[in-house]
């Protein structure tokens, strides 16, 4: 579910950019940056399985 | 030598076939040899995708150099995941996660490509010519061709296509570490 709604996120910015809505296309771009940011550190931290 | 707001629009729909070509490989990839998506490779498609939010400004309102802004924004979200998962199977003998492509494994083509995109927005930043006409009101800014509007379309295609596939794939939890089939599915 996490990833839909980064994806979704990005496509209702560029739908946005296209509709010539500027300045909400730019504040739903960094909303999903920081979305996309805080799944990278959730997922970054998960147990790996290291080779040694 | 500069360039001109019509070939910089050009050039930023030629970018967006790019993306989407990069979205369709992995996505032949995941459908023709069965490997889904770990979490970081998904977070690499969203980076890619968001990619292209900078060229679709630009193919609508014009070159600006906040368009180009954007693209170095995502891209160093990309290449931050991507070389994350690179250091991940940076050991000697470990064989990486999923197949490789022509000798490197797509979260390294990726790294590659989101560094390529940066110096691509740097590049273009060079050239000034493409911004004179920026002070123009933003529906002064000329139609786009057949040929913008389709790279334009594609790539949202694209993008919905990828997030019903990361729903099917992960469901409603959050998506397991090492994917192994569709959890919607199941």
């Amino acid at each position: 579910m996490e990833f839909f709604i980064a994806f979704f996120n990005f496509a209702l910015a560029m739908w946005l950019a296209w509709r010539r809505r500027s300045p909400l296309a730019l504040y739903v771009f960094f909303a999903g940056m920081i979305y996309a940011a805080a799944i990278f550190l959730r997922h970054a931290v998960n147990p790996l399985p290291l080779s040694f | 030598m500069d360039m001109g707001p019509s070939l910089a629009v050009r050039l930023n729909a030629v970018a967006l076939y790019a993306i989407s070509a990069l979205l369709l490989v992995a996505f032949y990839w995941q459908l023709a040899y069965d490997e889904l998506p770990c979490p970081l490779c998904l977070l690499q498609r969203v980076a890619f995708t968001a990619l292209a939010v900078g060229p679709v400004l630009t193919i609508r309102y014009g070159p600006k150099p906040l368009h180009y802004g954007l693209v170095i924004v995502a891209a160093l979200l990309g290449a931050s995941v991507a070389g994350r998962q690179v250091l991940l199977h940076v050991m000697p003998g470990d064989a990486g996660f999923g197949s490789a492509f022509w000798g490197y494994h797509f979260y390294t083509w990726a790294f590659i490509a989101f560094a390529v995109a940066i110096l691509a927005a740097g590049v273009m930043l060079m050239f000034n010519g493409q911004f004179a006409g920026q002070d123009m009101a933003d529906e002064a800014a000329p139609a786009p061709s057949r040929f913008e509007t389709g790279a334009v379309w594609l790539v949202i295609a694209l993008t919905l296509l990828n997030a019903f596939s990361a729903f099917a794939e992960c469901g409603f939890s959050a998506c397991p570490g090492n994917p192994v089939h569709y959890e919607l599915f199941r």
